[in-house]
């Protein structure tokens, strides 16, 4: 099977990833105050959180890109800004501005990029080849870059995170403007490289991609981490299981009984365990549109990361 | 995507060998070198063509009314050395600060490079290399037209390349210094404006140094570029032919400054990349 690392290396049974007490500040601001995470080999590991959370700047200190001012991090089992070359080597990037040049065509940029990893002559195409393959770019080899589509233009970026093999993949927002089209194609792409054993780190503010792709998903707020379990404990912790959504001017003071009540811009959120309680209450006081449906992802993530806009 | 299409194979691989220094130094120059081979001909000409319109306007032109001696050279003659030192000052200077912000700012190419097993200083020592090979080969071109156009007349000519390619560290390294700092392209006007034309212009390209009253004349012994307007002037004419006594300080001046503000420039950019 594919998706098993080889028996002989050493670090096989390591996490890939791991963070303790880190604290990156910027001036004044402190944008990572003290995160632990820990990311085992071949899961999903979604970083939710609202803009300026601190995402991308964790995953600049994972990634070897960016120092961070106290703490530990280790990845593969070294300290990534210590040992840049080595680490980066076996990483690959999909950042969200992705630094294509536009200028060249597509399997130009694939080259350039690879002269960086030291790869070039038949390795280099054959790889290349079979990523834009995978990534659904064939017969794209020589069209020039600033002439691609947002979503044919996100999948080449991915290619090319894909192009030194890596074992651990970064992912910033990845799926972000892109069309729900798009978007499914780039998330079965990369379910199957979890598939075959590939470790992923996301970086998100969709909900729907967490709970589609991630094994853990920690939802950074202001620097901390707030929570960290699967989407589903996440859920079931943080929240009962079913809520009615109506508008905010609807008088919430009679909600049932042991409800949970939310208010998130214009729209009331009503959580109760007991559907059909909730189904009783909306036919009685709600009124305009309403929907009934399973608490979500995205009720733990407003409940967690707070009402007030942050940016 | 289908079932078949198979994707990288992680287990197959084992761990990758990191690339060494020399073929990350190279990848950094090879990818400017094929992202500017794209559009050479609009980059290389006014690189070119600046210093031979000098040279035919003023060297040639003026020139022909001027009797007088500079330094014991006609005047064309004179005005070779001022003239390969600023091919190469204003090949490396652009190239460090427009191209290098723009490569900063609006390629985001920096993001990128740091994403692979390149370190921000193996991108930006790459980088000055490949200024000074656009230096060393502008220079060259320049060497080639003023000689066919006699206003060279020593062999030592045929190191102008590496004196090109050693100005263009300087000035390339300066150039980083200033892109350290500016937070818009327009503010780059004010390092050419006020910064290297009076260092161009007052350091031995029209006239000789030593004309100019005391301190200005101190002054512009303190800069760079009057050191590698005496280096190629040894190169076009030969040392009797130096503006100073004390001639045989110049090259060395100017391989220091390539030195100090090459190793500077690199490392305030590294500071700038890395958040």
């Amino acid at each position: 099977m594919s998706s098993t690392p080889r028996s002989s290396d050493p670090s096989a049974s390591e996490p890939v990833v791991e963070l303790h007490g880190v604290v990156k500040r910027f001036g004044d601001l402190t944008a990572v105050a003290g995160v632990d995470i820990t990311i085992e080999r071949g899961t999903c590991y979604a970083l939710l959180g609202p803009n300026g959370a601190g995402k991308s700047t964790l995953s600049r200190i994972i990634g070897g890109v960016s120092p961070r001012d106290e703490g530990d991090v280790a990845v593969f089992g070294m300290d990534p800004w210590e040992h840049q070359v080595a680490v980066k080597t076996r990483l690959g990037v999909v950042p969200q501005e992705d630094g294509l040049d536009e200028e060249l065509d597509v399997l130009r940029n694939l080259h350039v990029y690879g002269l960086f990893f030291g790869l070039r002559g038949d390795v280099f195409r054959e790889r290349a080849a079979r990523l834009l393959e995978f990534m659904e770019l064939t017969g794209r080899e020589k069209t020039r870059v600033v002439t691609l589509s947002g979503g044919m233009r996100r999948r080449l970026s991915i290619a090319r995170g894909l192009l030194n093999n890596p074992e651990f993949l970064i992912l910033d927002e990845p799926t972000t403007g892109l069309d729900p089209q798009v978007r499914h194609v780039i998330w079965a792409a990369l379910r199957k490289l979890r598939s075959e054993g590939i470790t992923i780190l996301l970086t998100t503010h969709y909900m729907e991609e967490a709970a589609q792709l991630a094994d853990t998903v920690g939802i950074l707020h202001g620097g901390k981490m707030v929570a960290e379990d699967t989407p589903d404990a996440l859920i079931r912790q943080n929240l009962p299981a079913h809520v009615v959504e109506t508008h905010a001017d609807e008088a919430a003071n009679d909600s049932p009984p042991g409800a949970l009540v939310e208010r998130h811009g214009d729209r009331l959120f009503v959580f109760h365990d007991d559907q059909q309680r909730l189904l009783d209450w909306a036919a009685q006081h709600a009124s305009g549109s309403t929907l009934t449906r399973p608490a979500s992802l995205e009720d733990v993530f407003l409940k967690l990361t707070g009402r007030a806009l942050d940016e | 995507m289908s079932e078949r299409e198979r994707g990288p194979d992680v287990a197959s691989a084992g761990p990758p060998r990191a690339p060494s220094l020399a073929t990350r130094l190279f990848s950094v120059w090879m990818r400017h070198a094929r992202v500017y081979s794209d559009s050479l001909l609009a980059n290389a000409t006014p690189a070119v063509l600046e210093p031979l319109f000098l040279l035919l306007a003023v060297g040639f032109g003026v020139g022909r009314y001027i009797e007088a001696e500079f330094n014991g050279l006609p005047y064309q003659e004179f005005m070779a050395a001022g003239i390969l030192g600023m091919t190469a000052l204003y090949t490396a200077a652009f190239e460090a600060t427009h191209a290098t912000f723009v490569r900063l700012r609006y390629q985001r190419a920096y993001s990128s490079m740091l994403n692979s097993p390149l370190t921000p200083r193996d991108i930006f020592v790459g980088e000055l290399l490949w200024c000074a090979t656009k230096g060393l080969f502008y220079t060259t071109i320049v060497a080639v037209v003023l000689t066919v156009a006699g206003a060279v007349s020593s062999p030592w000519i045929l190191l102008a390349p590496v004196a090109g390619f050693v100005t263009s560290i300087a000035f390339g390294g300066l150039g980083f210094l200033v892109t350290s700092v500016v937070s818009n392209i327009n503010q780059f006007q004010f390092f050419f404006t006020a910064g290297l034309t009076p260092m161009v212009f007052f350091s031995g390209l029209m006239f000789p140094v030593q004309e100019l009253a005391s301190p200005l004349r101190e002054i512009a012994y303190a800069t760079p570029m009057f050191h590698v307007i005496e280096t190629f002037r040894m190169l076009t004419s030969g040392a009797s032919h130096a503006s100073v006594e004390w001639v045989w300080v110049c090259p060395f001046v100017m391989v220091a400054s390539a030195l100090f503000f090459g190793a500077w420039g690199v490392r305030r950019m590294e500071t700038r990349v890395v958040g």
